[in-house]
């Protein structure tokens, strides 16, 4: 290409990116960095502030319910990220089969991941409300696991396991696709090949489908790592009494006691760790 | 998948898979038969309801006749009085008659339809244009622009609420109703372009470049064959990529919880049914009408746009 040519191309490219590149660097990066800077402040929400140095983070060291959040998060951390993982992978492998209605299954079992998570609390809610709800129905009146109904979204103990529950549902269909679409591109002679060498179903899962998968695997793990470090609103809606970071976060820059700079404070913290995890998914799973 | 299945691995296999669509469908079935139930039927563990009962339907949408207005009788008095104006009346009926009792769901319906729209609409137009100069032209920082979408993609609104709260407070958007929509406007292009960017990019690249080229050997310029090859041959993509950007605004609750608390005609239907929720009005079969009145457009989008959804999102790495 003449010189001419690549200045055209060039100036149309940054032409048409700017728009968009625009908007990003004003809504993210910006406020990125302004955050960095509000969590050295005593911030309100009419938008006074007043310089406090490190005390915010001093502050939030100190903090028990800062660690406490923490070890929510952790929690509910692991449990989604293996749960969603697993769950799946199972789905993916069911869903490979060839059977009648699948079609149609495949597009039910990505509901959960469409729907409105303020409509689908409710539906949770119901289910788990301990006069009306199916959920004490079965354990208390037909199994007669106990004897006593129990609330248990509103204890915040048990609110946490429902809420990974909750969570496992609404996102497992995203871990679904990308192992499907990565099962479907795994070749079938290796199948075979696994069979005449006298596999059986179990053998060839574990010498042929988890060997094939496990970059995808990665992937799904590390994504869920990201996402479900930043999630509130499933947490929020269903159970606000589950103080994962995020919720905790809320907490302090918008109810009860506002204070913001401490809010900037806990996010400048949790981006530094979300930062690292972005790296390691550029780094590794991109030269996948 | 190689050889037939036997009788037992058939039966295990639709035992797995019913169970797994039980698994995720049942909670909709629960909304919907909630939905229907009359109040004194609720303890009825059964999906199915007794007595079909739309009242939480017609309420919601409008279609009850108005409520007879209870009026103690001194004030019966007083309205009867001919001295008093038909505005006066008309207050002091209201008094009475208001009661947090209406809830204008259509309204909501209205606002969170818009403004997802419009975000829809803007953030695909905007994302075709960035990931076309990505995927096909060479300029400077290119690469560092195609991962840095990926980055910007995974941060979290959590992140970024109180910064551009404070934001919208220093330039003063923050005070104003309009303002306040059209910061959401702008946080919800940004919850929204960099997957649309991303979708698109990966869909461009699966065009073939011989296509423009023969279209600019007969005399187009690159912005014309953008326009003319690209984009008609995206179509069903940008479809895709319009619905998910939708259905992101229309499901978003953070940002409108923060920036429109203060607005109610402005509220978006999260909110709207969270604060119903939260309210004295709280009755089950209303609120389980209402989340079933919210999903069932995202749910027709989602049947619109199926076909092509599964591989745009793992194409595009999936948000969520």
């Amino acid at each position: 290409m003449s010189s001419v040519l690549i200045k055209n191309e060039s100036r149309l490219g940054l032409k048409l990116v700017a728009p968009a590149v625009g908007i990003i660097g004003l809504l993210v990066i910006y406020p990125i960095l302004f955050n960095i800077y509000l969590s050295f402040f005593d911030v309100q929400l009419n938008g006074t502030k007043t310089f406090v140095g490190m005390e915010n983070y001093t502050d939030l060291l100190g903090n028990p319910r800062y660690y406490h959040s923490i070890g929510v998060s952790v929690i509910y951390l692991i449990g989604t990220v293996i749960g969603t993982t697993v769950l799946g992978l199972a789905a993916a492998i069911l869903m490979n089969q060839e059977f009648r209605f699948r079609n149609l299954a495949r597009g039910l079992i990505l509901l959960p991941y469409f729907a409105p998570v303020i409509s689908v609390v409710f539906g949770w809610q119901f289910i788990f409300d301990p006069v009306n709800g199916i959920y004490n129905h079965v354990v208390v009146d037909v199994l007669h696991l106990t004897d006593t109904r129990e609330n248990l979204i509103g204890n915040p103990d048990s609110a946490l396991f429902v809420v990974i529950v909750f969570d496992i549902w609404k996102h497992f269909p995203i871990a679904y696709l990308l192992f499907l679409a990565k099962l479907q591109s795994v070749p079938k002679d290796l199948y075979e090949a696994a069979a005449i060498d006298g596999q059986n179903a179990w053998g060839r899962f574990w010498h042929v489908t988890l060997p094939e998968l496990r970059f995808v695997i990665a992937t799904v793990v590390l994504l869920r790592v990201i996402w479900n470090l930043n999630r509130f609103e499933d947490v929020y809606l269903l159970a606000p009494n589950v103080e994962t970071l995020p919720i905790f976060t809320y907490y302090q820059a918008f109810a009860g006691i506002v204070d913001q700079g401490v809010a900037a404070a806990i996010s400048v913290i949790q981006l530094l760790v979300l930062v690292g995890l972005i790296w390691l998914y550029v780094r590794k799973v991109l030269k996948w | 998948m190689m050889n037939k299945r036997s009788t037992t691995q058939s039966v295990i296999l639709y035992t797995l898979v019913l169970a797994l669509v039980i698994f995720c469908v049942f909670p909709f079935l629960q909304i919907l038969s909630t939905s229907l139930k009359h109040p004194i039927d609720w303890g009825n563990p059964s999906l199915i309801p007794r007595v079909l009962h739309l009242d939480a339907y017609k309420e919601l949408l409008g279609l009850m006749p108005a409520k007879e207005v209870d009026v103690p009788a001194s004030v019966q008095r007083l309205l009867d009085n001919p001295a008093l104006s038909a505005e006066k009346k008309q207050m002091l009926l209201d008094k009475f008659s208001a009661g947090g009792d209406v809830f204008p769901f259509g309204r909501y319906m209205l606002n969170t339809f818009v403004i997802s729209f419009v975000t829809g609409i803007c953030s695909t137009f905007l994302a075709s244009l960035a990931a076309y100069a990505i995927a096909r032209l060479r300029f400077p920082a290119q690469s560092l622009m195609a991962n840095g979408v990926l980055f910007v993609y995974m941060v979290g609104g959590v992140l970024l609420m109180v910064p551009l709260y404070q934001m919208s407070v220093n330039v003063g958007l923050a005070s104003s109703a309009a303002g306040t929509i059209f910061s959401l406007f702008l946080i919800y292009l940004i919850q929204t372009l960099p997957v649309a960017m991303y979708m698109l990019g990966n869909y461009f690249r699966t065009i073939p470049f011989s296509l423009e080229e023969a279209a600019m050997m007969d005399g187009c310029s690159r912005v014309e064959a953008f326009w003319r090859i690209i984009m008609p041959l995206s179509k069903p993509m940008l479809f895709t990529v319009f619905i998910y950007c939708f259905v992101i605004a229309w499901n978003e609750y953070l940002f409108a919880s923060v920036f429109l608390k203060q607005y109610q005609d402005f509220q978006t239907l999260p909110l709207a049914l969270q604060t119903l929720f939260t309210s004295k009005n709280a009755i089950w079969d209303r609120i389980m009408a209402a989340s079933m009145l919210t999903l069932l457009p995202v749910v027709i989008c989602f049947m619109l746009a199926n076909k092509h959804l599964s591989g745009g999102l793992t194409d595009g790495g999936v948000k969520g």
